[in-house]
């Protein structure tokens, strides 16, 4: 757990190295302009949260004083946060106290790493102090305990003995509460964590609801406290640090080779392969890159794994910015499955599926995976639906049974409007005027009616009208009336699609669909939708 | 002493090997033409330009294409590689899966590829003609592009050859740009076939394609062809007067025939 106190001013100040002295942020809250964050110094002049900035600046009159930009320093803690990613992969940020401020690091199994608790923490706090940030940090057994010690305590690690008697000893408002529950506690007299254990807990829960015993059991570890994780948390990973920050998107595409193949090993050994891999890099200046490509089918080959981010990378080339450089990089699988070992040459059956499924993904991973489509059935009669485009990297597509309709081999996205006149209104069409030009018709076949499905858009179909209520006989039981859902009533004349094959003088092959009727309430309209051969 | 009848046999038997070394599909396809005259299926391998006079044609141009994927699709080969730009689909409309089984291709072995812009496209293009599991890539490209010069279609044409994979590169309007394209046709979509017990319907397709570029054969270099489930089928062009497509006098013999005969009689 990591708090730091006053980040927002501490980032403006790295920001701007001009900004200098008691410096604080206000906002305008209910008409009034009001501190909500300042820095130490402004603090040990006695400045408080919610003061009036002319309260302040009679206070202090060397303040500098600047207007909060919250999604300036939101995305800035955010990128703060996941580059803490490099310490562990599990970090969160707690934002229901404060908005920035406190960041949560899972750190089970990564201490060693480091030697030790002890020294990962005095790692983290030095590295932060130098870059003039002011925080405090805890390392506990729950999530709650490592609040309460870094918001109240100095630094330290705390091992689970100690626990519980560091915990008793805190005031209430280490518990995580909010202001109105921690002013009636106050009221109440309970002025420490450990006398408010020790109170009967029916009570407390009707008069504050669950939410503080929850803090309450959370921060001694008797339920657990889940943490959500900014980041994805990877299965399998890799990394590399540098002890030289590195730049250009070639050494980095080098390095990914590299721990393609480490990462290759590693699932070899497993036996597993994964779809997805996610590249991230590490800048100097807290912020986290990340690249993440897909492939179609589960894959460890480290070769096709490189290539993929190499199609990637030119994608964005002018959009990569290494800033000061990139001092680590790490590598990982996610969507992983089991994938057998299986011996490639000479003998393997190759049927041209997996070159194809490599081809995909390298035009995915280039164009974007929704630039790469394959036509899947479906159980549909309207021409528009029937055949719907999904991206080749959603695996393989189910197979519906094609129908034994003509039906076009080119279809508009967006049906044309046209201009039609026939001989009689419901004869074949035998002119035609597109895009402002004629086209006399020479030969049509339909219609094809088509009708709507009603079922997709919440309506009701009536086929035939409900029965009258019938007086209720005396002596006979009343029958209840039939049920009706409270749904629009559909209205099938509207959307009806009348489908004409036609063809022009010079051998042009048309799909025309009328909608409507003529004789309706509305004069039909006509629509290009697709093209024959 | 060599006879000037037997030079020019040895001259052009050498020409014939150049291009079998240099380009065997189309020797091949070359030597059938000569053979009977008949539209030849062409084998792998090949850059095609199809144009056609307008955008209005998509479909016809589309048509031909598929109609000759049909036969390179094979079992190593088992896809088509569809590519157009993404802001061109509402000008030419885009493949529609149901309708290819007119044409005895299965709809989900083509995969469509929508670029953002020319470069994508040809660089989509070269990745799929490089990989082994392609049997043809068609790129519908609606408007005149810069990039889609000479060095360009010669860079197509050299991954073809070598990978025999075929390219169709569909284009649309009168303009000509240069390039390395084995065959150029120019094609019209022309009145269908007569559509069994209804005269009135539109029939089976029929399109003119006229070769503009490519030494297929020197003397005939224009087709009727049909398209059945069966492939293509040959008619005598329609500008060649002088014979009919051979259709048989089913019905009684029209009455203008019947007066000659009688008077002959």
């Amino acid at each position: 757990m990591l708090f730091l106190s006053t980040w927002p001013t501490d980032y403006l100040k790295r920001a701007d190295p001009a900004l200098a002295g008691p410096l604080a942020l206000y906002e305008k809250i209910k008409g009034g302009l009001r501190i909500v964050a300042f820095d130490s110094e402004a603090a040990q002049a006695g400045i408080m949260l919610g003061q009036t900035l002319v309260n302040a600046r009679a206070l202090v009159p060397t303040l500098t004083a600047r207007e909060i930009n919250w999604p300036l320093l939101e995305a800035g803690f955010a990128d703060f946060a996941d580059w803490h990613s490099n310490a562990s992969p599990m970090v969160a940020v707690l934002d229901d106290v404060s908005r920035f401020g406190d960041l949560v690091l899972d750190i089970t199994g990564v201490d060693h790493l480091f030697g030790g608790e002890r020294a990962m923490l005095r790692l983290l706090l030095t590295r932060l102090r130098l870059l003039g940030y002011s925080v405090t940090g805890a390392i506990a057994p729950t999530i709650g305990a490592a609040w309460a010690a870094s918001h109240f305590l100095s630094s330290r690690v705390i091992e689970a003995e100690e626990l519980v008697p560091l915990l008793n000893a805190l005031p209430v408002s280490a518990l995580r509460l909010n202001e109105q529950q921690v002013a009636t506690l106050t009221q109440m007299g309970l002025k420490t964590i450990g006398q408010l254990r020790q109170r009967p807990r029916k009570p407390l829960q009707a008069r504050f609801g669950l939410s503080l015993l929850t803090r309450l059991d959370q921060a001694y570890g008797l339920i657990e406290e889940r943490m959500a994780p900014r980041l994805p948390v990877a299965e399998h990973h890799v990394e590399r640090r540098f002890a030289d920050p590195i730049g250009l998107m070639d050494d980095v595409l080098a390095c990914a080779h590299d721990l393609a193949i480490q990462l290759a090993y590693r699932l070899e050994a497993d036996g597993k392969g994964a779809q997805a891999f996610h590249l991230f890099l590490y800048r100097v200046d807290h912020k986290v890159m990340s690249l993440s490509v897909n492939s179609a089918r589960v894959t460890r080959d480290p070769h096709h794994i490189t290539q993929l981010f190499v199609h990637r990378a030119e994608r964005l080339s002018g959009d990569y910015d290494a800033g000061f450089g990139i001092d680590m990089i790490r590598l990982a699988a996610s969507s992983l499955d089991m994938l057998e070992p299986s011996q490639l040459g000479a003998f393997s059956g190759d049927d041209g599926t997996q070159d194809l499924d490599q081809l995909n993904d390298r035009m995915a991973s280039r164009l974007g995976a929704m630039a790469v489509l394959r036509t899947q059935m479906v159980a549909s009669h309207m021409p528009e639906r029937s055949a719907r485009l999904v991206p080749t990297q959603g695996g393989k597509p189910a197979v519906a049974a094609p129908r034994l309709f003509t039906r076009p081999v080119r279809l508009l996205p967006v049906p044309e409007y046209v201009a039609i006149s026939a001989e009689v209104p419901d004869g074949l069409p035998a002119l035609m005027i597109w895009r402002r030009q004629q086209y006399r018709l020479v030969k049509g076949a339909g219609p094809e009616r088509l009708e709507e499905e009603w079922w997709r858009f919440a309506e009701r179909l009536e086929l035939v009208p409900p029965p009258e209520p019938k007086q209720p006989e005396p002596g006979e039981k009343l029958e209840p009336p039939p049920y009706i859902p409270e749904l629009p009533l559909h209205e099938p004349d509207q959307k009806v699609r009348d489908y004409y094959r036609v063809e022009d003088e010079d051998g042009r092959r048309f799909w025309l669909f009328r909608l409507g009727f003529y004789g309706g309430p509305a004069m039909p309209t006509w629509y290009l939708h697709g093209f024959f051969s | 002493m060599i006879s000037p009848d037997r030079q020019q046999r040895i001259a052009a038997l050498r020409d014939t090997i150049a291009d079998i070394e240099r380009k065997p599909a189309l020797a091949e396809a070359r030597a059938r033409v000569e053979e009977d005259g008949r539209f030849p299926m062409l084998a792998g391998g090949l850059l095609q330009e199809v144009f056609t006079d307008d955008r209005r044609n998509a479909g016809a141009s589309l048509g031909f294409a598929l109609g000759q994927l049909r036969g390179l699709l094979s079992d190593q080969r088992i896809a088509v590689i569809y590519l157009q730009l993404a802001d061109e689909a509402q000008k030419l409309g885009m493949p529609y899966g149901p309708g290819f089984k007119h044409f005895g291709l299965d709809p989900s072995a083509m995969i469509l590829v929508r670029p953002a812009n020319m470069a994508e496209l040809l660089w989509a293009a070269e990745e799929a003609i490089a990989c082994q599991a392609v049997a043809g890539v068609v790129a519908d490209i609606a408007g005149h592009q810069k990039l889609l010069d000479f060095t360009a279609s010669r860079r197509l044409s050299l991954r073809a050859a070598e990978a025999g994979s075929s390219v169709f590169v569909l284009r649309y309007g009168t303009q000509r740009q240069t390039s390395a394209a084995q065959l150029r046709w120019h094609l019209m979509p022309t009145r269908s076939g007569r559509k069994q017990f209804d005269d009135r319907a539109p029939g089976p397709a029929r399109w003119k394609v006229r070769l503009e570029r490519g030494s297929l054969i020197k003397q005939h270099a224009e087709w009727v062809l049909g398209w059945t489930e069966n492939g293509f089928s040959n008619f005598t062009s329609r500008t060649d007067q002088s014979i009919r497509p051979a259709a048989p006098l089913s019905r009684a013999v029209p009455e203008h025939l019947a007066h000659r005969l009688s008077q002959a009689g």
